[in-house]
């Protein structure tokens, strides 16, 4: 079914661009666009052992995590001390991104950058230190600058104010595709008109308490006879995600603006019927529908696409409907399918670091391997790219499948400039 | 990528609230037009010790009105359910499911706290029995996705599901969202709208911030001192005008526009000068391809805390030179945060449909700083063509709705 299906729409609409004219990362085992590509490169995941809460009796003991992040590189101490963690990290993420696309250079008046936030778990360490504190010193006694912390837009609130971005300041929260369905509503208004520039920043943090919900639900990658603790998107032995911290920046613009990384083509969305409210389901329609979609929004048919970058996290159920999708949509035609998240971890920078790494795959027509993979899953039918290799990539289809659901997908596609 | 076309118009075909003055749309409005609020003492949460006593709680429990089995209810939060009570009623309105393409609608929903109250619930647990005794379930239900995932889990809508929590201006910037997703042909159509239920963080936090009036919210009065807690859940169900009318649906008014800015001035305080407010509100008209002059009722954000009342009324004053009517429902309800966009879109729908404006409860004498024509009291009638819908959130995040009453022809 077209989801044009009124028709004024269809055909009369010009279909525009839009450019990621830069690109901040704050990644495990990567601070800049630099490393994080070096990451890639390596072939070697970012996943250490959790030493900063006790994972005993947990089935898991491994995450992504930021060990290298200094948020005084980024932010005056002064301002620090009123941010949480989560603000912090995407302050980091927004500094580099700004860097990198020389943004002060364009002279954008204060009303002319819009910041759309995408993120999973938000600020739960905040909520759980607040309550700490009402427990131990009484409801009226908490600190305010607590609570002032425990919303979920207060990352985008500190960007705006640090930088000025009087536009449109939106948090978005779906799941694993928090920052797509940021990127996409960024770059609506862009293409929209609305206003000329945006960022669109994905950012997660790890805390205790979701860790330890993850691993008592089991949808955390845990050792088994199969093999030590790891994310294997794809593989037959895979039994859970490996989850992840971090944030990730991209600076939009219109194309000719600046040099750029990269352009966003097109967006598709749909919802997997199937899936219950907190896992996902088996009606891989829904999915192949949210990637036609894309397909199409970027004026593109499906033997455009050069490579996939793959929501894959490692779960037995999200990799086969997603897998089935693939096949279902490309057959025999199927592009390299690259899972990056398995470099990093799932929810880092809220789902938005694959986004970065299929920006940088653009770049520099470079598509890393997916780590973890040494089988192939019959009920998958296909491995995943397992070589570094340098290929002509136009275009990329760039994929999140939400627990609960949820799917978005975006098209990005080479630059022009 | 396809952009939002601004020439296509938008339909609300139905509408769903649940809120302290009523659980349907119909009992919410007839609340308005006896003048009756929704406040009483707090009692969602015996034992605990707060500064202040009063909060507008949605009775009962929502359970039965969101027509899911217990079972589905358990794996549910307060405020998913609140959300689909209000969704089901709007969906109810324009239609149903066997008349409105459920594949190709999507759910746009915005909360605050989504879930928080049942991770409080988990936090208490973990903290007296420790992690081992503590309903990992608890935990599954926090995450600010839920109203949506749980809308249209429980409503079988395959479109797609996208959530925001940008604090207050959460349901309002979801409604923005949505209607931008049909005009760019993402969607069909969409129930959009917000959720919260009141929790103990935010009770204990807005007390903190001594942002809690003692008394009942006295919005833009001469004694106010902040707000009064809410909780509840608005949806819309928006389409294309031509869809609509292709259908056969009854059209309740037409969404022309939104607009969404960012005072980045501070995290919890509004600029005073209300230029984020302003911003939005003009954002709004461009879009909607609107004058002021067309509008002719504002819904107020108008929570009732010095700062806000203040520069809200320096907003309005900047684009329209303060002659059109305003008022704060929230003098209804109570500030419903993440819901307030949603539940204050049902009322300005209503109120254009009627031709009624709905009045600022307890207004005896509004504040020196609070100079414009706030409906004291009692509804007025009043003949519209347009109207805004305000929210504004924490972080200066500013959202403002235009509707626009429906005049019966596609080329009106």
């Amino acid at each position: 079914m077209s989801r044009f299906s009124s028709g004024a729409t269809e055909g009369r609409l010009e279909i525009e661009r839009v450019a990621i004219t830069g690109v901040g990362v704050i990644s495990p085992g990567a601070i800049g666009a630099e490393a994080f590509g070096q990451l890639l490169r390596s072939g070697e995941p970012a996943v250490k052992a959790i030493e900063r809460f006790d994972t005993g009796g947990l089935k898991a003991a491994t995450a992504g995590l930021l060990t290298e992040f200094k948020p005084r590189e980024f932010i005056a101490v002064a301002k620090m001390r009123r941010m949480n963690m989560l603000s912090r990290i995407a302050m980091g993420a927004a500094r580099l991104a700004l860097d990198d696309s020389r943004f002060a250079e364009r002279g954008y008046g204060r009303s002319d950058v819009g910041v759309a936030v995408g993120t999973m778990f938000g600020p739960v360490q905040t909520s759980l230190d607040y309550m700490k504190e009402y427990v131990e010193r009484g409801a009226a006694l908490a600190p305010p600058q607590l609570f002032a912390e425990s919303v979920a837009n207060a990352p985008g609130s500190h960007l705006a104010i640090e930088h000025g971005f009087e536009g449109f300041n939106i948090t978005f929260t779906q799941r694993e595709s928090s920052f797509l369905a940021a990127l996409m509503y960024a770059a609506s208004q862009i293409v929209k008109g609305t206003l000329p520039a945006a960022l669109a920043v994905g950012v997660d943090e790890l805390s205790e308490m979701t860790y330890g919900v993850l691993d008592r639900i089991g949808a955390l990658a845990h050792p088994s006879s199969s093999g030590p603790e790891e994310m294997r998107p794809f593989d037959r032995s895979r039994n859970g995600m490996t989850v992840g911290e971090g944030g990730v920046c991209l600076t939009l613009e219109k194309p000719g603006a600046a040099a750029a990384w990269c352009r966003i083509s097109g967006f598709g969305m749909s919802r997997d019927t199937t899936a219950s409210l907190s896992d996902w389901g088996s009606g891989s329609a829904a999915v192949r529908r949210a990637m036609e979609t894309a397909i199409d929004d970027a004026g593109l048919t499906a033997a455009d696409i050069d490579a996939v970058f793959a929501s894959a996290n490692g779960s037995v159920k999200a990799d086969r409907l997603e897998g089935r999708a693939l096949v279902e949509l490309f057959g025999e035609r199927l592009p390299p399918v690259v899972a990056a998240k398995a470099y990093f971890g799932e929810y880092a920078g809220a789902s938005g670091l694959h986004v970065a790494a299929a920006a940088l795959a653009l770049k520099e027509q470079l598509l890393p391997v997916t780590p973890g993979f040494s089988q192939m899953d019959e009920a998958i039918a296909f491995q995943p790219n397992l070589e570094l290799r340098q290929l002509p990539l136009r275009h990329l289809l760039v994929n999140s499948v939400s627990a609960g659901g949820g799917v978005v997908v975006a098209v990005l596609s080479r630059s022009a400039e | 990528m396809r952009p939002p076309d601004r020439s296509i118009r938008l339909a609300v075909t139905g509408l769903g609230v649940v809120c302290a003055i009523g659980r349907n749309q119909h009992e919410v409005w007839s609340s308005i037009l006896a003048s009756r609020d929704g406040i009483s003492s707090l009692s969602h949460f015996p034992g605990e010790s707060f500064p202040t006593t009063l909060a507008a709680e949605v009775a009962g429990d929502p359970y039965e009105q969101a027509g899911v089995t217990r079972s589905a209810a358990k794996r549910m939060s307060r405020t998913d359910l609140l959300a689909i009570a209000a969704a089901r009623e709007a969906l109810a309105q324009a239609g149903g499911a066997e008349s409105l393409p459920l594949d190709g609608m999507i759910v746009s929903s915005g909360t605050s706290t989504g879930g928080l109250l049942e991770g409080e619930g988990y936090f208490f647990t973990h903290r007296r029995s420790g992690v081992l005794r503590s309903p990992a379930s608890a935990v599954l239900q926090q995450p600010t996705s839920g109203p949506s995932d749980a809308v249209a889990s429980a409503l079988g809508i395959g479109g797609g599901v996208v959530s925001n929590a940008t604090a207050c201006a959460s349901a309002g910037a979801a409604i923005g969202v949505a209607a931008d997703l049909i005009r760019s042909g993402q969607a069909v159509a969409a129930l959009a709208g917000g959720s919260d239920a009141l929790c103990r963080l935010t009770y204990s936090g807005f007390n903190v911030l001594q942002a809690v009036d003692p008394e009942r919210c006295t919005p833009f009065g001469a004694s106010r001192q902040g707000i009064t807690l809410g909780e509840g859940a608005g949806y819309l169900v928006i389409e294309r005008l031509d869809d609509a009318l292709a259908r056969g649906a009854t059209i309740l008014a037409e969404i022309s526009g939104y607009g969404a800015s960012c005072d980045a001035h501070h995290p919890t305080a509004p600029a005073e000068d209300g230029r984020g407010a302003a911003a939005a509100m003009r954002a709004a008209l461009e879009d909607g391809r609107l004058t002021i002059s067309e509008v002719d009722y504002i819904n107020a954000h108008g929570t009732g805390t010095l700062l806000n009342d203040s520069a809200e009324t320096r907003a309005i004053e900047s684009i329209s030179g303060g002659s059109i009517p305003v008022s704060s429902s929230k003098s209804f309800f109570g500030h419903t945060l993440g819901a307030a966009g949603g539940i204050e879109a049902v009322v300005t729908v209503l109120a254009l449909m009627n031709g009624i404006a709905p009045p600022t409860l307890r207004l005896d004498q509004a504040a020196d700083d609070c100079t414009l024509d706030y409906v004291p009291n009692t509804p007025r009638a009043l003949a519209m063509s347009g109207a805004l819908s305000n929210t504004f959130g924490f972080g200066g995040s500013n959202v403002s709705l235009l509707f626009r009453r429906y005049g019966g022809t596609i080329g009106d």
